[in-house]
C-alpha cells in the first residue's frame, strides 16, 4: 500500500513535470498573489488543524508542526 | 489612488525583487505583521433523548490566538506565536444502553470540562540564495496535559525555482496527568511521543497555476486512551500515513483564485479516511475579499470501536466507544470577508460543521451517537508595519 | 589590525559615484571595487539614453518595427518592474514620458503650446508598448527611458556583488543613490546627509542606513520660473505639465530599487496625495513640500 503510494506520487511529479511551462520569475505576478499561497491565512489554518484534530481521527499531511492536546 | 500605498509597495517589491542583479529566490518578509484572530466555537447542545442522564450542553470555546512574524535583518525571520483557549462545557463519558436497546451517552458534569489551553511557540526561518531553513519550538499546557514540541524543516528550490522541495520533521513529548484520577479511578499520570516527518514537492505549472504534494507519516506512542471514559483502551503505538495534494490557480478575468485540497489518511487502528476542500477567494476591488469554502470529510471505524461499552470484556481488549474512532462524515461551510485597507487588514469568518454517520463514505455497522455539530465564528486582525 | 575605511570614488551614470569599504588591505579592497565599477560601467553601458551604442538605444531605434526587438532577461525584469510602477502609480511613473521633455526646455525656459504638450502626449504612455515571448514592440514615435530604475537598480546589484566578493561592511552611493553592503563595524548604521533643495550645499537632514537602500528624488536640480511660476523638470505623463507636489523626497526601504520607484511616484502626485500616500506606505521617508516645511517618518534623523 505504501509502495503503491509513493509510486503514484511520482509518476504524477513527472506527469505534471512535463506538462509545465517555463515560467519566468516576472512572470510570476499571479502566482506571488497573496490568495494563491499555499496558506494564505496561518492562524486560519491553525485553527482549523486544532479542531479537525480534536473532532476527527486524522491528522497530518501539512508541514505545520504543532503541540497536542489532551482532546484524544 | 485606487491601490492603497503600502499594497503599492509590496507589489512593487515583488518586481524590484525579481530583478537579475538584486534577486535571492529566498528573503524574509520586508515588513513585519501582527496577527490576532478572535474564534468562538460552539457544539449544538445534545437533544434530552440521546442523553437522559446528563448534561445537554456541550463544548463552547473562545479562542485567542496571537502572531508575529518580523524579518530580523537581510536573512532571518522570527515568528512568534501564542494561543488562549477557554472553554467550558461536558464530553461524553460514557455510553450505555436506553431502555430501548438504543446507545445513549452520558456526558460529564462542566464542572470536570472547565478548562484552559495556553500555547506558546517561537521559531525562526534562515533565507539562503537557493532555500531557507526553519525551526521552531513551543509548549502547549492544559490543566491536565502538558507538551513541549520542536520542528525543523528546509526547503531547496530547482529547476529555475519553478520545483520547491521540503522536508522536515517534528517531535512532540506530552504528559497527560487527569484531574481527579483518585476519585474516579482514573490513570493518574502518563505520557506520549508523537515523531512525525513529511516531504513535500509543490510545481509552477504555468503564470497561473501551481500544485503541491506532501507525504507525511507519524509515529506516536505511550497512552493514546481517554483518560475520563470510563472504558477506553487503546492499543500504545500507533502509525499514520496522510498524503495531501494542493492545487491553486487564479482565473484572471474572474479576478480571483481557486483552492482545491484533497488528502488520504490511513493508521494501524484500521481508520482510512478523505478529506477534501474547495475554496474561492473572489477579489472585490483591491480592497475586499470573499471566500466561500466548503469541505467534506469521511473516515472509516477503528478496529476495536464499539457504540456501546461493554463492561464485562476483559480490559485486556481493546475498546473504545469514542465517536471520533466511529465511521462517518462530516460536511462543513464557511465564509470569509476580507478588508484589506493598506496596514491593516480584517477577517470575518462563518463556519457550519455537521457530522452524520449518513455521511459517511465508508461502511457504518456500528452508527455513533454524539456526533458533533459546531458554529465557529472568528475575527481577525492584522497589521502590517 | 583592525579594517578601516577605505574611499573609492569615480563618475558613472552622469554622476558623482562612491565606494566606501571597511578592509585591512586597501590592495583587496581596490581588487573588489574595481569589479563594482565594472559592473556600473556595463549598465551604463547597456541602458544610458545618452550612448547611441546602448541596448537602450537601440530598443528605442526599434520603434515601430513590426518584428520587435529580442530582449534579454535582465532588460524584460526592468520592463516588468517599470510596468509595475506604472500600474502602481496610476500612470504616474512612465518610462515612456521621454517625449514631454524633449518639448519642455528647461534652459531657455519656454512653456510650450497646449497643441505641442497633446502631440507629445500621443506618444507616451507604457500600456501602449508589449512584451512577449522576450521581444519588445515600441510603437513608433515612443521611446524608454530608465531614469529613475537603473541607476537604483544598479546600486543594489553592486551591494549584492560586494556581498558575494565577500565585502561585510560598505556603503555604494551612485549619485545619491544609496545602498548598504553592510553596516559599519560593530553594527553602526551609515549616516547618509540629505541635501537641502533650498540652500545649495546646506544638509536638509540625516539618516542612518543600518541595511536596505535610500534613493531621493527633487526638483532642485532642474526647475524654471517663469511669469512668476515655478516649472519643475518633473513632468506629469498623464497632462504633459510639470508636476505641482512636493519639492523633494528621500526614501529608505529594504532595496535601493524600491526605495528609487516610490521617490518618484510621491514627487509625481499632487502634494497632499503625495504626503498621505507617504504615510499610509509604510516606508521611512523625509520630504520638503512647497512651503519648504519638512516631514519625515520612521527616521531616526539626527539633525
Amino acid at each position: 500500500m505504501r509502495a503503491l503510494r509513493s509510486t503514484l506520487l511520482l509518476s504524477i511529479c513527472s506527469l505534471l513535470l512535463i506538462s509545465c511551462a517555463d515560467v519566468r520569475a516576472w512572470e510570476r505576478g499571479y502566482l506571488a498573489r497573496e490568495e494563491m499561497a499555499w496558506d494564505p491565512d496561518a492562524l486560519e489554518s491553525t485553527l482549523n488543524d486544532h479542531i479537525f484534530f480534536s473532532k476527527e481521527a486524522s491528522s497530518g499531511g501539512n508541514s505545520a508542526a504543532g503541540g497536542g492536546c489532551g482532546c484524544n | 489612488m485606487k491601490n492603497s500605498a503600502s499594497r503599492s509597495i509590496i507589489a512593487l517589491s515583488s518586481t524590484a525583487l525579481a530583478l537579475p542583479g538584486i534577486a535571492l529566490a529566498d528573503a524574509p518578509p520586508t515588513q513585519s505583521t501582527i496577527s490576532y484572530k478572535l474564534s468562538n466555537y460552539q457544539e449544538d447542545d445534545l437533544a434530552r433523548s440521546e442523553a437522559p442522564l446528563g448534561e445537554l450542553e456541550r463544548y463552547d470555546i473562545d479562542v485567542h490566538q496571537f502572531q508575529l512574524i518580523s524579518p530580523l535583518g537581510r536573512k532571518l525571520s522570527v515568528q512568534v506565536s501564542a494561543s488562549y483557549e477557554s472553554l467550558s462545557g461536558a464530553s461524553p463519558w460514557f455510553t450505555s444502553r436506553g431502555l430501548d436497546g438504543e446507545p445513549i451517552v452520558n456526558l460529564s458534569g462542566p464542572s470536570g470540562i472547565s478548562d484552559r489551553r495556553s500555547e506558546l511557540s517561537v521559531g525562526s526561518r534562515y533565507y539562503l540564495d537557493n532555500g531557507s531553513f526553519a525551526g521552531n519550538i513551543g509548549y502547549s499546557e492544559e490543566n491536565d496535559y502538558r507538551s513541549v514540541y520542536f520542528g525543523l524543516n528546509g526547503e531547496r528550490h530547482y529547476n529555475n525555482d519553478l520545483t520547491t522541495v521540503s522536508a522536515g520533521l517534528s517531535y512532540s513529548s506530552d504528559k497527560i496527568f487527569p484531574t481527579d484520577a483518585a476519585l474516579f479511578n482514573r490513570v493518574e499520570e502518563d505520557d506520549k511521543q508523537s515523531t512525525s516527518l513529511f516531504v513535500s514537492v509543490s510545481q509552477i505549472i504555468n503564470q497561473v497555476s501551481s500544485f503541491q504534494s506532501t507525504l507525511s507519516v507519524t509515529e506516536l506512542s505511550g497512552f493514546l486512551s481517554d483518560p475520563y471514559k470510563l472504558r477506553d483502551i487503546r492499543p500504545d503505538d500507533k502509525t499514520q500515513i496522510a498524503w495531501s495534494n494542493s492545487y491553486r490557480r487564479f482565473f484572471v478575468s474572474a479576478n480571483a483564485a481557486l483552492h482545491v485540497n484533497y488528502r488520504y489518511y490511513h493508521d494501524d487502528f484500521g481508520i482510512s479516511s478523505h478529506t477534501s476542500d474547495l475554496s474561492w477567494h473572489q477579489n472585490l476591488g483591491r480592497d475586499f475579499q470573499l471566500v466561500p469554502t466548503l469541505r467534506y470529510y469521511s473516515q472509516s471505524a477503528a478496529n476495536f470501536f464499539t457504540n456501546v461499552d461493554d463492561f464485562l470484556k476483559p480490559t485486556s481488549e481493546y475498546q473504545s466507544s469514542d465517536y471520533r474512532l466511529s465511521s462517518f462524515g462530516a460536511i462543513s461551510g464557511g465564509f470569509s470577508v476580507i478588508a484589506d485597507m493598506g496596514s491593516w487588514k480584517t477577517t470575518i469568518t462563518i463556519e457550519r460543521y455537521l457530522a452524520n454517520d449518513k455521511y459517511s463514505a465508508f461502511e457504518v455497522s456500528k452508527p455513533s451517537t454524539a456526533l458533533i455539530k459546531y458554529n465557529r465564528v472568528s475575527l481577525g486582525i492584522d497589521f502590517r508595519f | 589590525m583592525n579594517p578601516t575605511l577605505k574611499h573609492f570614488s569615480f563618475k558613472a551614470m552622469g554622476s558623482f559615484c562612491e565606494i566606501q569599504l571597511f578592509d585591512t588591505s586597501r590592495i583587496r579592497a581596490k581588487n573588489v571595487v574595481t569589479q563594482l565599477i565594472d559592473e556600473v560601467a556595463r549598465l551604463e553601458k547597456k541602458y544610458s539614453r545618452f550612448r547611441k551604442d546602448s541596448f537602450l538605444s537601440k530598443i528605442n531605434a526599434s520603434a515601430g518595427n513590426k518584428l520587435g526587438l529580442a530582449i534579454d532577461d535582465e532588460t524584460q525584469s526592468l520592463i516588468t518592474h517599470a510596468l509595475n510602477c506604472f500600474e502602481q502609480s496610476d500612470g504616474l511613473f512612465d518610462i515612456t514620458a521621454g517625449a514631454l521633455n524633449e518639448i519642455w526646455d528647461f534652459k531657455k525656459a519656454l512653456v510650450p503650446s497646449q497643441s505641442q504638450i497633446n502631440a507629445a502626449r500621443a506618444h507616451v504612455g507604457l500600456h501602449k508598448i508589449s512584451c512577449k515571448n522576450s521581444h519588445i514592440h515600441l510603437p513608433r514615435g515612443m521611446q524608454i527611458d530608465f531614469g529613475g530604475i537603473v541607476k537604483e537598480y544598479a546600486a543594489d546589484s553592486v551591494a549584492r556583488l560586494a556581498r558575494s566578493l565577500g565585502a561585510e561592511h560598505g556603503l555604494v552611493n551612485l549619485g545619491g543613490d544609496f545602498s548598504v553592503i553592510g553596516a559599519q563595524p560593530g553594527g553602526k548604521p551609515w549616516i547618509v546627509g540629505i541635501s537641502s533643495p533650498i540652500s545649495a550645499g546646506g544638509i536638509m537632514t540625516k539618516i542612518n542606513l543600518h541595511d536596505g537602500g535610500l534613493a531621493s528624488s527633487g526638483d532642485y536640480e532642474r526647475f524654471f520660473m517663469h511669469e512668476g511660476l515655478r516649472y519643475s523638470h518633473i513632468l506629469n505623463p498623464m497632462t504633459g505639465w510639470p508636476s505641482d507636489g512636493l519639492r523633494a523626497v528621500s526614501i529608505a526601504a529594504n532595496l535601493c530599487s524600491l526605495a528609487g520607484s516610490a521617490a518618484t511616484i510621491a514627487m509625481l502626485m499632487d502634494e497632499l496625495e503625495a504626503k498621505t500616500w507617504l504615510e499610509d506606505s509604510g516606508l521611512s521617508y523625509v520630504y520638503m513640500d512647497s512651503e519648504e516645511l519638512i516631514g519625515s517618518a520612521g527616521l531616526n534623523s539626527n539633525n
